[in-house]
C-alpha cells in the first residue's frame, strides 16, 4: 500500500463526494484525483519520479492536496515547505534539497524571485495563476492548470509502472526545527505514513462522515496526517487559513457542521480566550471531538476547554515527533479526567519504552527519556548522518522527551532532556513553572525560559500573554513566591500580546530568549535575587 | 496622512514583499495576494503599536482594519480620532 492509494481507493469508491471544501471551491474525490494524475503524468514526462524531490511551496489549499499525491504519484518524493518563511530560510531549505521541481502560487512568486533558483539543477518551476514575469530561466516555468488538465487519456498504468515504487521508498521529507541548529529533513517512507495513517484512524474511528477543519498547515507533519488520515476516510476537509481571526474560525465550524477540529496548545489558548467559541456550545452539535498533539498542553488548558465545548465533544490528547510520521500515543478521552496530565498509551503497533542514560528499561514511576520503535518511525535525516545516528539506534527513536509509565501503562512527559535549566546549581525544567503560572488563570499562555547569567548559571523569565490588561505582575510573582522554592521563581516577567511562534504554532523559544534579552537590557540591573516586572509591549 | 500611508506601504514592502512592490495597490487584499499569514498580521500589529504609539483591542483585529494599506490607512487615521469612528464605518 502506497500513500496515493488513499486517494486513489477513495475516488473509486466515493468519486462525487466532495473531498475539499476551501473557502467557496468545493472540489470532490474524481477531481482531485484525476488532475493530481495529469500532474504527475507530467512531472514524469520531465523525468521526475523515483530518486527526485519536489518542493511543496504553497499555503494550505486544493493545490496543495494535488500537488501532493501528484508528487507521490510520479514516484518523487514531496517536501512540503512553509511559504511563510523569508527568503534566506527558503534559500537553505531549497540548497539543501536540491528538488527537480518547485510546485507553487502567484503568492509565493515574490519570495522565489528574491532567491537564487538557478543553481539548483531544478528542471521545472509551476506556479498557478502566476502574475510576476519570468523569462531566460534554465528551468522550464509553466502555469500549474496546464499541468493538471489532460491533453488526452491519460494512462494511470503507466503511471504507476514508470513510478515503479516500493512502500519502503521514501515519500517525504519534512523539515524540523528542532531547539537548536538548522532546521533537518525528516525522511519518511510510504509504509511510515501509510502504518501511522491506518493506525489513527483506527483509535480515531474516522469515517466518510467525518468533515475535519484544518488550521494547521499541511507542511507541519500533524496536518499531513490530518490530510492522509481524512482522504484515506473518504471524509470531508475543510480548509481554512484565517486563524489570525478565530471568530471566522468558529463560525465556519457552526455553517459546515464540522465533526472535528485540531490544534497544537496555542490554538486552543487562542480560541477559548480570543474567539466566541464558549458561547457557541449550542451551535455545535455535529462536533464529534477536538484533538490536540504539538507539545504540552496546561491542565488549566484542559480544564477550560472541557467547560467551553459542547458535553459530547470528546477530547483527544496527543503525542507524537515529525520523526515518528507523527503519532506516538494518544489518551482515550474516556480517561482524560482519571489522567488528566497522560499524554496515554501507544497506538496501535507502536511500542513506547523509558529508558535510562545507559539504555536500560527504567520500572514504572522512574523517569528516562522516552524511546519509540514501529513501523512508523523514520529512515535518518536527510544528508545528515550525524544527527541520525545520535537518535536512532537498535533501541528505537529517542525522542529527546522525558518522561514516565505509571503502573496502568499511562505514559506522562515531564519536559524535554535539553531544555533543562540550570539555576543555582539546580536543574529546573521550566514546564513545571509555566503549569503553575497557568492555574492561576490570568494567563492565555506563557513560556518560562533561562536568559544566561554569570553567577546564576541562568536567570528564569517569565514571558506573559495575559488575559486582561489589568493583570499586575508583581501579585502573579508573590503568587509564585507562596507556592515556588526560590530558585524556581521568576527573577523577571515580561509581558507580550502573543509569544513567538514557529509555522506550526509551537512556541519559539530562541525567539523568547531574544525578546528577554532585548527587554533586560533596556532596563538598570536589579538586585539579584529580586524578582522584577515590566512589559515588552505598550498595554 | 500620505505620510502615514508610506510608513505602511514601506513596511509591507520590506518585512512582506523583500523590496517586489509590482502588483502592490493601496486596495490590495493581504490575504487574498497571500502577503500576509497569521503570524505576519501580528507582526503588523507589533509596528502599528510601536511606530504610532496605540493600542489595538481584540476586537479591532478584523480584515476590515488591517486587510489593505487603505484600510489600515483609515483605522489609525480613527484611533487618532475617535470622534471620527462612527462615521467611517
Amino acid at each position: 500500500m502506497l500513500i496515493h492509494n488513499f486517494l486513489e481507493n477513495s475516488a473509486t469508491k466515493y468519486p462525487d463526494k466532495v473531498a475539499v471544501i476551501h473557502d467557496d471551491q468545493r472540489t470532490t474525490y474524481a477531481q482531485l484525483n484525476t488532475q493530481a494524475t495529469n500532474l504527475a503524468t507530467h512531472l514524469q514526462a520531465n523525468g521526475i519520479t523515483k530518486g527526485h524531490r519536489v518542493a511543496l511551496l504553497l499555503e494550505n489549499c486544493t493545490d496543495y492536496i494535488i500537488a501532493y499525491y501528484a508528487t507521490l504519484k510520479s514516484g518523487a518524493a514531496a517536501a512540503p515547505l512553509n511559504p511563510g518563511l523569508k527568503p534566506d530560510g527558503l534559500q537553505y531549505l531549497l540548497n539543501d534539497l536540491e528538488p527537480s521541481a518547485i510546485i507553487t502560487n502567484f503568492k509565493a512568486e515574490r519570495l522565489l524571485k528574491a532567491i537564487n533558483l538557478d543553481h539548483l539543477n531544478l528542471r521545472a518551476l509551476l506556479i498557478s495563476n502566476p502574475k510576476q514575469k519570468w523569462t531566460n530561466t534554465p528551468y522550464k516555468v509553466q502555469t500549474l492548470e496546464e499541468t493538471t488538465t489532460a491533453e488526452g487519456p491519460v494512462s494511470v498504468c503507466q503511471c504507476v509502472s514508470v513510478a515503479n515504487i516500493s512502500p519502503d521508498d521514501l515519500s517525504s521529507i519534512i523539515y524540523t526545527s528542532g531547539s537548536t541548529g538548522k532546521p533537518k529533513g525528516v525522511m519518511l517512507s510510504h509504509k511510515n505514513i501509510v502504518s501511522n495513517t491506518n493506525s489513527i484512524c483506527q483509535y480515531l474511528s474516522i469515517t466518510p462522515s467525518d468533515i475535519q477543519m484544518v488550521v494547521l498547515p499541511f507542511f507541519y507533519v500533524m496536518g499531513k496526517s490530518l490530510l492522509n488520515t481524512h482522504i484515506t476516510a473518504g471524509a470531508t476537509i475543510v480548509i481554512n487559513n484565517r486563524f489570525m481571526y478565530p471568530a471566522d474560525v468558529v463560525n465556519q465550524m457552526i455553517e459546515e457542521r464540522v465533526t472535528s477540529f485540531s490544534g497544537v496548545p496555542s490554538t486552543y489558548a487562542y480560541l477559548l480566550n480570543r474567539s466566541p467559541l464558549a458561547s457557541c456550545k449550542e451551535k455545535l452539535p455535529a462536533l464529534r471531538y477536538c484533538s490536540q498533539a504539538g507539545g504540552h498542553m496546561a491542565k488549566s488548558i484542559k480544564l477550560a476547554l472541557r467547560q467551553a465545548l459542547p458535553p459530547h465533544t470528546q477530547i483527544v490528547i496527543m503525542y507524537g515527533a515529525t520523526e515518528a510520521s507523527a503519532r506516538l500515543t494518544y489518551l482515550d478521552p474516556k480517561a482524560l479526567e482519571t489522567y488528566p496530565d497522560s499524554i496515554g498509551q501507544p497506538i496501535p503497533g507502536v511500542t513506547l519504552r523509558v529508558l535510562s542514560q545507559d539504555n536500560k528499561e527504567v520500572p514504572a514511576g522512574y523517569e528516562g527519556e522516552l524511546v519509540a520503535s514501529g513501523p512508523n518511525i523514520m529512515a535518518g535525516y536527510w544528508k545528515d548522518p550525524k544527527d541520525t545516528s545520535r537518535v536512532l539506534s537498535e533501541h528505537g527513536y529517542h525522542t529527546g522527551d522525558l518522561g514516565h509509565r505509571d503502573s496502568q501503562g499511562f505514559f506522562y512527559v515531564t519536559g524535554r532532556k535539553d531544555g533543562l535549566l540550570k539555576v543555582s546549581g539546580h536543574r529546573i525544567n521550566p514546564t513545571e513553572i509555566e503549569d503553575f503560572l497557568m492555574t492561576t488563570d490570568q494567563l492565555i499562555e506563557t513560556a518560562v525560559i533561562g536568559v544566561p547569567d554569570h553567577l546564576l548559571g541562568n536567570k528564569l523569565v517569565a514571558i506573559i500573554v495575559p488575559k486582561q490588561d489589568t493583570i499586575d505582575p508583581n501579585k502573579l510573582l508573590e503568587s509564585c513566591s507562596k507556592h515556588l522554592p526560590a530558585h524556581k521563581i521568576p527573577s523577571a516577567i515580561i509581558e507580550t500580546r502573543t509569544l513567538p511562534k514557529n509555522a506550526n504554532g509551537k512556541i519559539d523559544r530562541k525567539h523568547c530568549i531574544k525578546i528577554a534579552l532585548n527587554q533586560l537590557s533596556n532596563y538598570a540591573p536589579q538586585a539579584r535575587h529580586k524578582p522584577s516586572a515590566y512589559s515588552a509591549s505598550p498595554r | 496622512m500620505t505620510e502615514i500611508k508610506q510608513k505602511i506601504k514601506s513596511f509591507i514592502l520590506e518585512n512582506f514583499l523583500f523590496g517586489n512592490d509590482e502588483g502592490l495597490t493601496d486596495e490590495t487584499s493581504f490575504l487574498q495576494e497571500g502577503i500576509i499569514d497569521s503570524t505576519g498580521v501580528l507582526e503588523l500589529v507589533t509596528y502599528l503599536e510601536e511606530e504610532f504609539n496605540i493600542k489595538i483591542e481584540d476586537d479591532e483585529l478584523i480584515p476590515e482594519n488591517l486587510d489593505s494599506i487603505n484600510n489600515v490607512t483609515a483605522f489609525l487615521q480613527r484611533k487618532a480620532n475617535p470622534e471620527l469612528k462612527t462615521a467611517a464605518c
